[in-house]
């Protein structure tokens, strides 16, 4: 009977074993962020079959399965996260070498960033308050225009929500994907620039992507939207939120 | 590839430090990040090790915050209830985001030379 024991060692075991190490945390947000690409890249890279949505999906499901507490996890996978700052900084190489594009139409450029910043925020959180969600899904929707990486710094400054703030990031972002090339020629915009940079404000990560797969100067000016949209929005929204008292 | 990563910790930390001290609003990486690209601008190149890692970070941005947000199982039955009122106000903000930029942008660049 002992030896029964020792060819099969117990289940139990290796659970607890696994589950105390950030091992498993770490496959489990790998393995269902890989996933999420290969249906991505089946989907030929549709927006709404987004690598990031399908990974939370998976992971979120896959916790509550097996009953594992979200701190739990998150102390597993925190390895991950912490590599959200580094990446951050590394953002730095594409703003840097976009800011060659914005020579001579910086006063446009600047203007319309502040303005789509703005309206972002406003309606957002106008919208909600309204329909009546509250204070901890309104402080969500702050930042939700910036990149993620930085929106969710700027929601630990401002003293609201990451994760929400996250969520709503990444559901904004494929929103915007898909319905920013509706709008832009609903309001008659038609230089790839202009368009481009749009997207980049308002969708970030996912709308460059977007953006770069239809047009390069789209997707170049894409991207330095969103880098411009990280660092302003992280030095004037939690000053915008300080003096607002929001 | 490791020089790049070097390079990037470095300034991560060197942000980190100047917001804990002095500018405590400002998340640190995004110090770290104005730093970083304030350095290139100097040199006027980015050396090729640090492109690789920006490259390879800027591929896989996505990974890194499911971690975070994940937290939404947390905040689940919050987000039921309200489902609503965030599927109105995301949509509505998305779509006047584009087209109050675009407008704008629009609007400015019609002078002479565009």
């Amino acid at each position: 009977m002992n030896a029964q024991t020792s060819a099969f060692p117990n289940i139990h075991e290796i659970w607890v074993y696994l589950s105390g190490s950030p091992l498993l945390a770490l496959v489990l947000t790998l393995g269902a962020y890989q996933l999420g690409v290969i249906v991505y890249e089946r989907a030929n890279r549709h927006p709404l079959a987004n690598p990031v949505l399908i990974a939370i999906v998976l992971v979120a499901a896959t916790i509550t399965l097996i009953d594992m507490p979200y701190p739990k996890y998150f102390e597993g996978a925190q390895f991950v996260h912490f590599l959200l700052g580094t990446a951050t900084v590394s953002l730095a190489v594409p703003i840097y070498k976009g800011l060659d594009a914005m020579r001579g139409r910086i006063v446009p450029l600047l203007a319309a960033l502040l303005a789509g910043g703005i309206t972002s925020i406003a309606s957002a959180v106008g919208i909600a308050r309204l329909l009546g969600a509250d204070s901890a899904i309104v402080g969500g929707f702050i930042a939700k225009s910036v990149t993620a990486p930085i929106a969710m710094g700027i929601a630990e400054r401002i003293g609201v929500s990451p994760t929400l703030t996250a969520v709503f990031a990444v559901s904004t972002g494929i929103l915007g994907a898909v319905l920013a090339r509706y709008v832009l020629d609903f309001v008659r915009s038609r230089e790839w620039w202009q368009r481009g940079f749009a997207i980049g404000v308002a969708a970030h990560g996912l709308g460059t992507s977007r953006a770069f797969s239809v047009n390069p100067e789209a997707g170049a000016y894409s991207s330095l939207a969103m880098g411009l949209h990280g660092v302003l929005g992280a030095v004037l929204i939690p000053l915008g939120v300080r003096v607002l008292g929001l | 590839m490791m020089p790049g990563l070097v390079q990037i910790l470095l300034f991560q930390g060197l942000g980190e430090l100047i917001t804990h001290f002095f500018l405590p609003l400002i998340p640190g990486p995004v110090v770290g990040l104005i730093l970083l690209a304030g350095f290139l601008a100097l040199r006027k190149s980015v050396n090729a090790p640090l492109d690789e890692v920006a490259t390879v970070f800027s591929r896989h941005f996505g990974l890194l915050f499911v971690p975070a947000a994940v937290g939404v199982v947390m905040f689940w039955p919050h987000l039921k209830a309200h489902a609503a009122a965030i599927a109105t106000a995301l949509l509505v903000s998305v779509i006047l985001t584009v087209a109050v930029t675009a407008l704008v942008l629009k609007g400015l660049s019609r002078g002479p030379g565009k």
